[in-house]
């Protein structure tokens, strides 16, 4: 059941929009053959550019705050758990309205900083790609930040102590013990902030401005502006495409890089 | 002297109030095996983890070979812990964890490979090199973490309950190959434990535990023959207590009143008070079927339970509202007296294997 929407998405792409608009159940590739053209590669290449640059940000930021989190104890890690949750409470539209009003011209950082004379002329983060950044590191936050906090919560304290121990400085230690054991979750982290950035049309739309199209944007059109619901579904079909090649690499990259053999070819 | 502790006391609190640890005072000679024996919540373990630099000690200092280390961090003192959960690297094989030391002092990897395959061997594990951590069992651990510990060749070992994880029969074994392994690389070994038998076995000299307190520094037969404390006594084997007073002063014994009769006592030159306990190791007790007047010490009372372990047999005594425990060596193949439960016996012992200290209360 749960693949029954999939299931039609795929068995459209592969179907013809008559010039009304309608679905004619003429079976061809013509969809997939009309992705490849150039406006649309640009489009995806752009989209997994800016979904990785926005996953490495909120890697930067995220990984601080999960270590943190990890490291601190008793109220203060329950208070640093609910804030990061708290905006989850409230609906996503409204959160990304909030931040239009937050980022604006008029909006509260930039009277903020006039204010104070920071800055002499209003900065230009609204529609901007500084501004879709912003969004979704905002959003995507604390689907990085959980997995890597379990991962941590999870890492036998005496393993740091151990390092610590055999020789290794406090940098040495979170390099060679504590990294190489929670790089798993470092990496589904990352999955989970990454794959749904792909498909991400919202925040493009409403904080770029729609200058900045992601794939998700085209694809959208394509079904309620083009009325063109065969050639969306394939738009769609590429990105699940796209996903599974991501979600392959990873099992990959964990099976071969789990574990490190030893002796002098080490 | 390589180890030495001095005035080293950990509190609960900054503010200095609620001792973990009383202000110690330990020298432990090079080369030694020496064990912290206690229950748990003693304070062995925070010795343990100041003297490895995991916690810092609110006063007193360590010094490793007259060098103050007191305040240097666990990765620049030269001393290895082995952890109660051995704590072995899972990201690593055995042999990468065994080498971790070695290459973060960026040793040469030939000699990285020579000194691995060494300690591996030193703990008969060679042929595990390549496996993972999940791959070996738990005795197989433990030889890893002593390898990972030995490699880089430190001062002093710590050992935190190395043992305790470890099946019975697999335990036993261990002890012995803990104790060839300290003669043979010649390092201290400083080990936390709070099986008295382990301690017994293992030590050179130890020292016995509790709330936060060190009671007793000496050799095993000292701590078991000669305990100063009456919890030492009953933490290390166990004991037969008798409490009485002091009356009588001959010119080499005294005598002691208790509810049970009075009994001779050997002056020890140890000063004692008046309320006094006797203790008595239930292998130092013997079993008599009549009334000998050639003996002093006599208890009289009966059998109330016995178990028979093959090379002795351990009995229950009851006298008045008092248990004795009786072991007896079984030193002829048939032995031709037999006790049962119910007998009525005299119970005895010579006056200088009596064990004799001041009663608490006193």
């Amino acid at each position: 059941m749960t693949f029954l929407p999939f299931l039609i998405i795929l068995v459209m792409s592969f179907l013809e929009r008559t010039p009304l608009g309608t679905i004619s159940f003429h079976l061809n590739i013509n969809n997939y053959l009309r992705s490849f053209e150039y406006i649309y590669i640009k489009v995806l290449f752009k989209t997994i550019w800016l979904a990785l640059i926005a996953t490495l940000t909120c890697l930067i930021v995220g990984f601080p705050v999960a270590y943190h989190l990890a490291r601190s104890r008793g109220w203060m890690k329950q208070l640093g758990l609910i804030l990061l949750f708290i905006p989850f409470w409230t609906n996503f539209i409204l959160r990304i309205y909030g931040l239009v009003s937050l980022l604006g011209n008029h909006g509260l950082i930039n009277q903020v900083l006039l204010h104070f004379e920071l800055i002499k002329t209003p900065l230009e983060i609204l529609y901007t790609r500084t501004g879709v950044y912003l969004g979704l590191l905002y959003n995507y936050l604390p689907f990085l930040v959980v997995p890597i906090f379990s991962a941590l919560e999870k890492l036998d304290p005496s393993l740091r102590e151990a390092g610590f121990d055999l020789g290794a400085s406090r940098f040495q230690v979170f390099r060679r013990v504590v990294i190489p054991n929670i790089k798993e979750g470092i990496f589904v982290g990352s999955l989970f902030v990454f794959i749904p950035m792909l498909g991400e049309y919202v925040i493009p739309d409403l904080l770029g401005g729609a200058k900045e199209a992601f794939l998700g944007n085209i694809m959208v059109s394509q079904f309620f502006v083009m009325q063109d619901w065969p050639f969306g579904s394939a738009i769609a079909g590429m990105l699940s495409i796209l996903l599974l090649m991501t979600l392959w690499i990873q099992n990959r990259w964990s099976r071969s890089n789990g574990f490190k053999k030893g002796g002098l070819d080490a | 002297m390589p180890l030495d502790l001095t005035g080293l006391s950990k509190t609960y609190a900054k503010d200095g109030s609620g001792f973990r640890l009383f202000p110690l005072d330990l020298t432990i000679e090079k080369g030694e095996f020496f064990c912290l024996l206690g229950p748990s919540g003693c304070g062995k373990t925070t010795v343990l983890r100041l003297i490895g630099g995991f916690e810092t000690p609110t006063s007193g200092t360590i010094t490793l070979n007259q060098e103050n280390i007191t305040h240097l961090p666990p990765n620049k003192r030269n001393l290895h812990t082995v952890f109660q959960r051995y704590a072995l690297f899972p990201h690593l094989s055995i042999f990468e964890n065994v080498a971790f030391s070695l290459r973060l002092k960026k040793v040469a990897k030939a000699e990285i490979e020579e000194r691995v395959v060494q300690a591996l061997r030193l703990v008969q594990i060679e042929d595990l090199r390549d496996r993972r951590t999940d791959q070996i069992s738990g005795g197989q651990s433990q030889r890893v973490a002593l390898a990972r510990a030995l490699v880089d060749r430190p001062e002093v070992l710590l050992l935190d309950e190395p043992l305790s994880a470890l099946d019975p029969e697999l335990r036993i074994k261990m002890r012995e190959e803990l104790k060839a392994l300290c003669k043979k690389v010649g390092l201290t070994f400083v080990m936390v434990t709070h099986d008295q038998e382990e301690a017994l076995q293992l030590s050179d000299r130890m020292a016995v535990m509790r709330d936060g307190q060190c009671l007793q520094v000496g050799t095993p037969k000292a701590i078991y023959e000669d305990p100063i404390d009456p919890f030492v006594a009953r933490f290390i084997g166990q004991v037969n207590e008798i409490t009485g007073d002091l009356i009588g002063d001959g010119p080499e014994t005294y005598a002691l009143q208790s509810a049970l009769g009075t009994f001779k006592i050997k002056k020890n030159g140890h000063p004692l008070s008046k309320s006094i306990n006797l203790i008595l190791r239930p292998e130092k007790m013997r079993l008599l079927r009549q009334r000998s007047q050639l003996q002093e010490n006599l208890i009289e009372g009966s059998i109330c339970d016995l178990t028979y372990l093959g090379s002795r047999t351990e009995y229950s005594v009851k006298v008045k509202d008092k248990t004795f425990k009786v072991f007896e060596q079984e030193l002829e193949r048939l032995k031709k007296r037999k006790l049962n439960v119910g007998d009525n016996i005299y119970l005895t012992w010579r006056t200088e294997d009596a064990i004799l200290l001041n009663h608490p209360n006193s």
